[in-house]
């Protein structure tokens, strides 16, 4: 029982990093055939990993509802909005629209959630101006550079900052291609490099935390 | 409380009124003001331009409706100029949300330039396994999308004629709104497929992006409305980015209006308090 519940995925896992890891390197058509296949599982992994998601949804949501906990009405709201839509995403066969016409999936897209996240995302404007005008104040000497490269960029991605200082449009562009460029391959060397460290540390059993039930 | 204190506790409704009006106004009397062309807008359009009729360009609209304000104007301006220049159009998405959404975006500007679908053009749709299906669609096109949206087989797709994966595309654009976007492209599709690609995306991801285009990983970069609005006026086509530029100059100013009144506030309050700190001792 324990060989099946940790030697043989971690064993699994091994096996897989190590020669898929190896397969980049040989370009032998068995090795492509073996990616195309692998990819194929992937996808099919994916989709199944969806159904999983869904079903862990549906599964916290109706314990909130069951026990009355709060906010439980939400869950409820969710329960119908989600029940609903796939409901009408299967009698429509999962199309939006047939020859250009709306079916009522479509519509239930296109009217609710088009809508709902685009006003989400909108509000982040008014959000975004009234925590800039409480926080964003030149306390310490870095405050203050972080002011200054944020007026300057904000000033030069517009027409309007350009036309005012004309200068601007240059200058946010050598802060986004130089300034900005530099520090983020830095960040994005340093990522990557962990990314390798953690891979190995998986490939090679280190890292188990992904078998559940925490380190042995 | 000091005028100082007073200002610096504003109703956060005034902020919001303010803002609103900023996008409001400009939008209902548009000013107009001229937009200036960048290079990483510029890079996305030339190699397009420059591309031979009949090329195999690939869409992928990697973003769902919260996006839609920036990344719509975006597609619209690259597909009205991909079917101007007579391209094989393959679309797709990543983001399963956006499948809708990419959907009409395709339908509507296929229509307005009298493409054929299957012919001139083909929306494959989205497939589970986000950055997999780039692979996937490396390895066999025909594998990772057996049909395409509307359920048509995809081989044998006049559009598709040539193509068996993604080395046979000339080139891809990725409008990303997060991941995966234009860097699961590269680093999943351009870096072993070998084909040329260009990037799109929020305002907000833009930045985290110009490392790919300073090392040349992607040839372009459309940022946000301001990147929009920059290949609608390429094109001689204006849109709802252009249109939206003058509310977005309007908000930047206000929010930079608002951030020098803080400032000047904060540290009026900062020099009476050390004021009184100097009279106490």
């Amino acid at each position: 029982m324990m060989f099946l519940r940790r030697q043989l995925p971690l064993l699994i896992t091994m096996v897989t990093g190590l020669v898929m890891a190896a397969q980049y390197y040989v370009p032998h058509p068995a090795s492509e055939q073996l990616l195309t296949t692998v990819t194929k599982w992937l996808q099919i992994i994916g989709g199944f990993a969806l159904v999983l998601g869904i079903t862990s949804l549906f599964h916290v949501h109706a314990s909130k509802i069951r026990r009355k906990e709060a906010g439980w009405a939400y869950s409820l709201v969710l329960y119908v909005g989600m029940l609903g839509t796939i409901i009408v995403g299967l009698w429509n066969g999962g199309k939006e629209s047939v020859d250009g016409a709306l079916t009522s999936f479509g519509w239930v897209y296109s009217y609710t959630l088009v809508p709902l996240q685009g006003t989400m995302f909108a509000i982040l404007a008014f959000f975004i101006a009234s925590a800039a005008y409480r926080s964003f104040r030149a306390r310490s000497r870095e405050a203050a550079v972080l002011l200054v490269a944020a007026v300057i960029v904000m000033m030069g991605r517009v027409p309007l900052g350009e036309y005012m200082l004309p200068i601007s449009g240059d200058l946010s562009s050598w802060i986004l291609n130089v300034l900005n460029a530099s520090v983020r391959r830095a960040i994005l060397i340093g990522v990557s490099l962990g990314a390798v460290a953690l891979s190995f540390k998986i490939i090679f059993g280190v890292e188990r935390s992904y078998l559940g039930g925490g380190k042995e | 409380m000091s005028l100082a204190e007073r200002m610096l506790r504003i109703d956060r409704r005034i902020i919001f009124l303010v803002i609103g009006l900023c996008t409001l106004l400009p939008l209902l009397f548009p000013v107009g003001l001229p937009i200036k062309i960048s290079s990483e807008v510029r890079g996305v359009y030339d190699y397009i331009e420059n591309l031979p009729e009949g090329s195999v360009f690939l869409l992928s609209l990697d973003f769902d409706p919260a996006s839609k304000p920036e990344l719509y104007p975006q597609a619209i301006a690259i597909l009205r100029h991909a079917f101007k220049k007579n391209l094989r159009v393959v679309a797709m998405t990543l983001w399963v949300s956006g499948t809708g959404l990419a959907d009409q975006i395709l339908s509507q500007t296929a229509k307005e330039a009298g493409k054929e679908n299957g012919k001139d053009y083909v929306f494959l749709g989205w497939s589970p396994g986000g950055s997999a299906v780039i692979l996937n669609m490396g390895q066999d096109l025909y594998n990772a999308f057996p049909a395409d949206y509307g359920g048509k087989a995809t081989k044998g797709l006049p559009v598709l004629a040539g193509v068996q994966n993604l080395r046979d595309v000339t080139y891809a654009v990725s409008l990303g709104a997060g991941n995966p976007g234009v860097e699961a492209w590269y680093v999943f599709g351009k870096d072993k497929y070998k084909f040329e690609l260009g990037g799109g995306c929020t305002g907000v991801i833009a930045p985290g992006l110009y490392p790919l285009l300073r090392s040349g990983q992607i040839n372009g970069l459309i940022g946000g409305l301001r990147g929009a609005a920059e290949y609608e006026t390429l094109i001689g086509q204006k849109g709802k980015a252009v249109a939206g530029m003058d509310a977005q100059s309007a908000t930047h100013l206000a929010i930079i209006v608002l951030v020098a009144i803080c400032n000047l506030f904060y540290f009026s309050l900062r020099r009476q308090q050390r004021r009184h700190d100097g009279l106490g001792s």
